[in-house]
């Protein structure tokens, strides 16, 4: 359906190309992903997909479109037959109600009433829209608006669908549905899907192929197993994006070929068995049979699990009866990453707090204790909307809570007003961080945050030093190659760390993060977590609200889980993650009938070698 | 807004958009332009009653507040600027009152309340969504704007609201500081929000052209068919408004202010034209009444007590 | 373009009603009158096809506007609307700039209520729209350098007028230029809020509150009653222009020639 020939591109007044020379082919009913970290030019190939979006710039190479070259198709044939749904459903939708983005597409082609009538009530149908059709789009959640952006496309009946990271803004649950609506897309309709994620625990097991894309290049393509064992062999970094399964199994496979090859056998290192199970009877067996008539290389690469049961599987079909039992653990508990934290005054002190919007509102915060160290790192996980943003809130003083007690930074944050949480080392950094940008250069959005607060702390500092310590901030948070940018044209990433580079020119002794993982590649979260770990070393206490269990688990100090307007239950990620059996990571969920308190991939296979 | 009936419960606003369209060209502008005082006084008591219908006790506070002093203004506004007329009153600073005046400015005060309390109906009745309906295919591009830019709007507002508590967060806050602080503050966020705004509207332009916006060509659909309901309402409305309009054009009733007041009004065919006037302005709200009353029948079986207060039994 | 064809319209409309209608009719016909005169600038708008991005920013300017209007409910009269609109005007051209305008009226009654001044706000607001870019915009093409590069017309030009950091002059005389151009375009905007707006709608309100029959001393206390809003209105509208003209301008500037939307008008 598509073919990308030598793609080469760069956009203008940038020195490196965005994409070098890369050849692609993607045939008809196929669910291809794309991944990458961000920034290794996905967005830029998909771009090229279609003509219109496709970036100004230097450019080599063709891309084909059903055996013709892209540009030659018709304006109108690739409007209706490409369809493009980008990053930000928010930013995709055009009008303000519902029924009239639907027929948004189809008035463009200049389809007449009764024919957009009848796509638009399909449409609305297939997705479940009739509830919400004749709705404002601001009244839909996010979850509601990806659905919506979507269905738009689809109304105008495309032959291939292409999705740029669709599911970057939304929490893991929305996520993993609106993937499982692709996969019914393509294996209902058949309707071909190019789609660019980094989040690759949902998408990987429904893939057909995959593209592994780096620097612009593209690494490796094949199957999810095939990509595995290549990315394995060349021991690329795109590894740890990969689903827990699959980097379980890597890792105990790949050691167990070498000790083999140690011990002089002459297997090779890739095909090893798949230890008992079989997975002839997997739901995605057909999709695979298919495949396997495709790539004649198939044969010869095992399949690697990619969920959590196909791990589970693999894991008790091999380790077990072996001398592993249920009993065995990483070991006792882990040494309290901050243990000093008790004797020390609490930064944050919350007891038995009440919190409503409203006078006549349900309660949305009921009973909530907390406390929170100087040094500690601590998350609060839970699922969506159940009020989570609201307590950050009410720890910043922007929530009054009305029965109850706080303390925050020995201020009560309920009588706090304006700067004085702020000035006593409080700092938020909000979820999305484009709402801090006032000035043109991210270099001018740090120098305005110094300088405000070193007047507002009464220290009249010079130029040079309010530079000094942008400089020594912006070295900390990887960012000094960014200065000279406006904060739009930098990558999401970036501007993550721009909003929290201005943050801690704040001096804070106090961090909150609302999400801030959202969006962020593997890659980022690590450096992310780095940065946060020196913070603490430094004595800063980190309040994180997420929904993200794998990075909570890897990283925090503390994690508490809050439902129902309430902490319910709190502990070391491996307490907290070992003692919940649904609300854990895959990694727990995978070896749980192994080992009772192993929480991450690394633990895992730490404790199997 | 004022509307309390939300659009999908009145019957009236289920018509097709010209039939509401074409009713409201029809009672705003014929008193506008033959200010004759029975066409003012019977517009201005459905108009009243058709606002308060819809909008309740707002409309009716709306109506006490706002509409009954400008009426007020306007009743004196006249006679205070305007001496023309014959018969004098009295003088109020050597400047005579006269009786023309007087009754002039009282219409034209009937009349101005009327406009208003219609422009309720028309606010709670005609939204948007029936408005690009029908400009839509006229003006295409503005539309779309006027479409885009409501959807902008709520989103703007809350991206305001996260601006604030995000630049809180770093200590910027809005609300503390000396005056100029605040203002540069407010600056500031509205700085924020318009980068914010044109940079992701971008995006919104690639969606556009990528579902192929600015191909010839372009259909305007809609969710609105007209059907024989419409039809039915719009011929009766058409062959009354045709009545009325026929006897205002060909003088049979008219009206002179000044010099003096004369006022052809009591005729046979002026009573048709009343006659026809009203019902073409109680329509819309006889057809909610009657959708209530039928309603509340199958409800209760009780249709006379028409009592609209849901969850009120009947005493009968 | 849309200009000749108004100026062209406005009278021919005007002699028309004259013609047909009874003296008596004064405030129908010039709600007439206003509403037609919208009709040119709506015709040369959607004559132009303007392309999407071009689309999203005018109704980016616009929603700013009308969130503008509703953030300050509670201050009468002190608006950032007419700031705002002129600064479309001056960074998109007179086209847009009415289109902004007229279009700001029409949306922002959707959430304070349609009424018989619906009209007369948009002819208002999209006038001094029209003004502003037929002022400024035109002015910027003509002050900076005359050459137009590959990828557009005037609006590059119009970039380096605004973006005078461009040009290379030393810093204060730089800075005394940007004060002076501010200065400028607040001057401007506070005489049209004054003029412009303030003058129309006062004449809209007498002429609605005497149905039509509308006496010089009628129309004259309406501008007597009405001038210290408006002097309020103007000193929001100098205000708001001091505040943020420059950086808005700027903003749009920079998307304009990031997006290609140069040479908005042919």
């Amino acid at each position: 359906m598509f073919e990308v020939r030598g793609l080469t591109f760069a956009y203008p007044e940038r020195g490196r190309a965005a994409l070098s020379d890369v050849s692609l082919s993607v045939e008809a009913g196929e669910f291809v992903v794309i991944c990458g970290k961000s920034g290794c030019g996905k967005s830029t190939l998909l771009r090229h997909l279609k003509t219109v979006l496709t970036p100004f710039g230097r450019r080599e190479g063709e891309v084909f479109f059903d055996g013709r070259l892209v540009e030659s198709i018709s304006k109108r044939e690739q409007a209706s037959r490409i369809g493009f749904v980008l990053q930000s459903a928010e930013n995709q939708i055009v009008t303000d109600k519902v029924w009239h983005e639907l027929a948004f597409g189809l008035e463009s082609l200049g389809e007449k009433t009764p024919v957009i009538r009848r796509r638009v009530a399909e449409m609305a149908s297939f997705f479940g829209i009739q509830e919400w059709y004749e709705k404002s789009v601001f009244e839909l959640s996010g979850g509601q608006k990806q659905i919506l952006a979507l269905a738009a496309v689809l109304a105008m009946q495309p032959d291939v669908l292409i999705l740029d990271e669709p599911t970057s803004q939304l929490d893991p649950i929305a996520a993993e549905d609106f993937i499982e609506t692709l996969k019914k897309i393509n294996d209902e309709i058949g309707t071909t899907i190019i789609l660019s994620e980094h989040r690759l625990e949902g998408v990987l097991p429904r893939a057909d192929r995959v593209a592994v894309m780096a620097e612009g290049r593209v690494l490796c393509e094949g199957g999810a197993s095939e990509v595995a064992w290549e990315l394995k062999r060349l021991g690329d970094p795109m590894l740890t994006a990969m689903p827990t399964p699959v980097r379980v199994y890597l890792a105990l496979e790949a050691s167990q070929a070498l000790r083999r090859v140690r011990r002089g056998s002459t297997e090779r290192l890739a095909p090893p068995s798949f230890g008992s199970a079989s997975l002839s009877v997997t739901p995605c067996s057909a999709s695979r049979l298919r495949r396997s008539t495709r790539s004649p290389g198939f044969s010869s690469v095992r399949q690697v699990p990619q969920t959590v049961r196909e791990g589970r599987v693999y894991l008790e079909g091999k380790y077990a009866g072996r001398g592993v039992d249920g009993e065995r653990g990483v070991g006792g508990d882990e040494p309290a990453r901050n243990n000093d934290g008790a004797t020390r005054e609490p930064i944050i002190e919350m007891k038995e707090l009440w919190f409503r919007y409203e006078r006549d509102g349900r309660d949305i915060v009921k009973d909530l204790a907390l406390n929170v160290y100087p040094g500690e790192f601590v998350a609060v996980v839970g699922g969506n909307g159940v009020g989570k943003s609201t307590m950050l809130g009410i720890v910043a003083g922007d929530n009054k809570y009305y029965r109850g007690k706080a303390r925050v930074l020995g201020f009560d944050p309920k009588k706090a007003d304006g700067r004085c949480l702020t000035d006593a080392g409080l700092a938020v950094l909000p979820q999305d961080p484009q709402t801090l940008f006032t000035r043109a250069t991210v270099f001018d959005n740090l120098i305005d945050v110094a300088t405000a607060h070193a007047k507002r702390r009464g220290e009249p500092a010079s130029p040079e030093e309010i530079e000094a310590e942008v400089c020594r901030v912006c070295e900390m948070t990887d960012i000094v190659n960014l200065m000279g940018f406006h904060p739009f044209d930098v990558s999401g990433g970036e501007q993550q760390r721009t909003g929290l580079a201005m943050a801690l020119l704040t001096k804070p002794k106090l961090l909150l993060l609302d999400e801030p993982t959202k969006g962020m590649d593997s890659f980022f979260k690590e450096k992310f977590s780095a940065i946060l770990k020196r913070l603490c070393s430094d004595g800063i206490a980190v309040l994180m609200v997420s929904h993200d269990v794998e990075f909570c688990a890897k990283y925090t100090d503390r994690c508490a889980l809050f439902f129902n307007g309430g902490i319910v239950s709190e502990g070391t990620p491996r307490k907290f993650f070992s003692g919940n059996s649904f609300y854990t990571t895959a990694a727990n969920r995978m070896a749980r009938g192994l080992f009772h308190d192993a929480i991450t991939a690394e633990e895992v296979v730490a404790l199997l070698l | 807004m004022i509307g309390h009936i939300s659009e999908n419960r009145s019957i009236f606003a289920g018509y097709h958009p010209l039939v509401n369209y074409m009713w409201f060209a029809y009672v705003i502008l014929l008193p506008v332009f033959f200010m004759h005082p029975v066409i003012v006084a019977i517009s201005f008591v459905p108009a009243l009653a058709h606002s308060i219908y819809l909008g309740r006790r707002r409309a009716a506070r709306f109506g006490l507040c706002f509409v009954l002093p400008l009426m007020v203004i306007a009743a004196l506004f006249n006679p205070a600027f305007n001496h023309r007329g014959i018969t004098i009153l009295y003088y109020i600073n050597y400047n005579p009152i006269t009786l023309e005046a007087v009754i002039y400015g009282i219409v034209a005060a009937g009349m101005i309340g009327g406009v208003v309390f219609w422009f309720v109906c028309y606010n709670s009745i005609m939204t948007s969504d029936k408005f690009i309906y029908l400009f839509g295919r006229i003006v295409p591009a503005m539309s779309m704007v006027i479409s885009m830019a409501l959807r902008f709007v709520p989103r703007y507002r809350a991206q305001i609201k996260r601006i604030i508590a995000a630049r809180r967060g770093i200590g910027f806050d809005v609300s503390s500081g000396k005056f100029i602080e605040r203002v540069r503050s407010g600056g500031a966020i509205l700085s924020v929000m318009l980068t914010w705004a044109l940079e992701n509207g971008i995006e919104t332009g690639d969606s556009m052209l990528s579902r192929g916006y600015g191909l010839p060509g372009r259909t305007a659909y809609s969710n609105y068919r007209f059907d024989s309901r419409d039809r039915t309402l719009v011929l009766l409305l058409a062959a009354l408004m045709s009545v009325a309009l026929f006897v205002c054009v060909t003088g049979l009733i008219s009206v002179v202010y000044y010099p003096m007041f004369v006022m052809e009004s009591v005729s046979p065919f002026a009573g048709i034209a009343y006659v026809c006037h009203g019902a073409v302005c109680l329509l819309p709200l006889a057809l909610e009444l009657r959708e209530d009353a039928i309603w509340n029948m199958a409800l209760h079986g009780c249709g006379a007590c028409a009592g609209r207060q849901e969850g009120v039994p009947c005493l009968k | 373009m849309a200009a000749i064809i108004v100026i062209l319209c406005i009278p021919a409309v005007m002699a028309v009603n004259i013609l047909f209608f009874e003296d008596r009719s004064y405030y129908a016909t010039s709600f007439i009158i206003i509403a037609l005169s919208l009709v040119p600038f709506a015709l040369v708008f959607e004559g132009r096809k303007p392309q999407a991005r071009e689309l999203v920013v005018i109704a980016v300017m616009v929603a700013v506007a009308v969130v503008g209007r509703a953030a300050f409910f509670m201050l009468p009269q002190f608006k950032p609307v007419v700031a705002i609109v002129i600064i479309a005007g001056a960074a998109l051209g007179a086209e847009s700039g009415f289109a902004v305008g007229a279009l700001t009226g029409f949306v922002s009654n959707f959430i304070f209520g349609q009424g018989p001044w619906t009209p007369w706000q948009m002819f208002a607001f999209g006038i001094i729209g029209f003004l502003a870019g037929l002022i400024f915009y035109r002015l910027a093409a003509s002050i900076g350098a005359p050459s137009r590069d590959g990828s557009g017309a005037e609006g590059v030009v119009a970039y380096k007028w605004y973006d005078t950091g461009r040009l290379g002059w030393n810093v204060r005389a730089r800075k005394r230029v940007e004060w002076l151009r501010v200065f400028v375009l607040c001057v401007f905007g506070g005489v049209i809020t004054f003029v412009v707006y303030g003058l129309l709608l006062d004449t809209a309100a007498a002429i609605m509150f005497s149905s039509g029959d509308v006496t010089l001393s009628q129309l004259l206390t309406t501008y007597l009653t009405g001038a210290p809003f408006n002097m309020v209105h103007a000193a929001a509208t100098v205000f708001f222009l001091a505040v943020l003209a420059r950086t808005m301008i700027e903003k749009l500037e920079r998307v304009k020639k990031k997006y290609g939307l140069l040479g908005a008008e042919a």
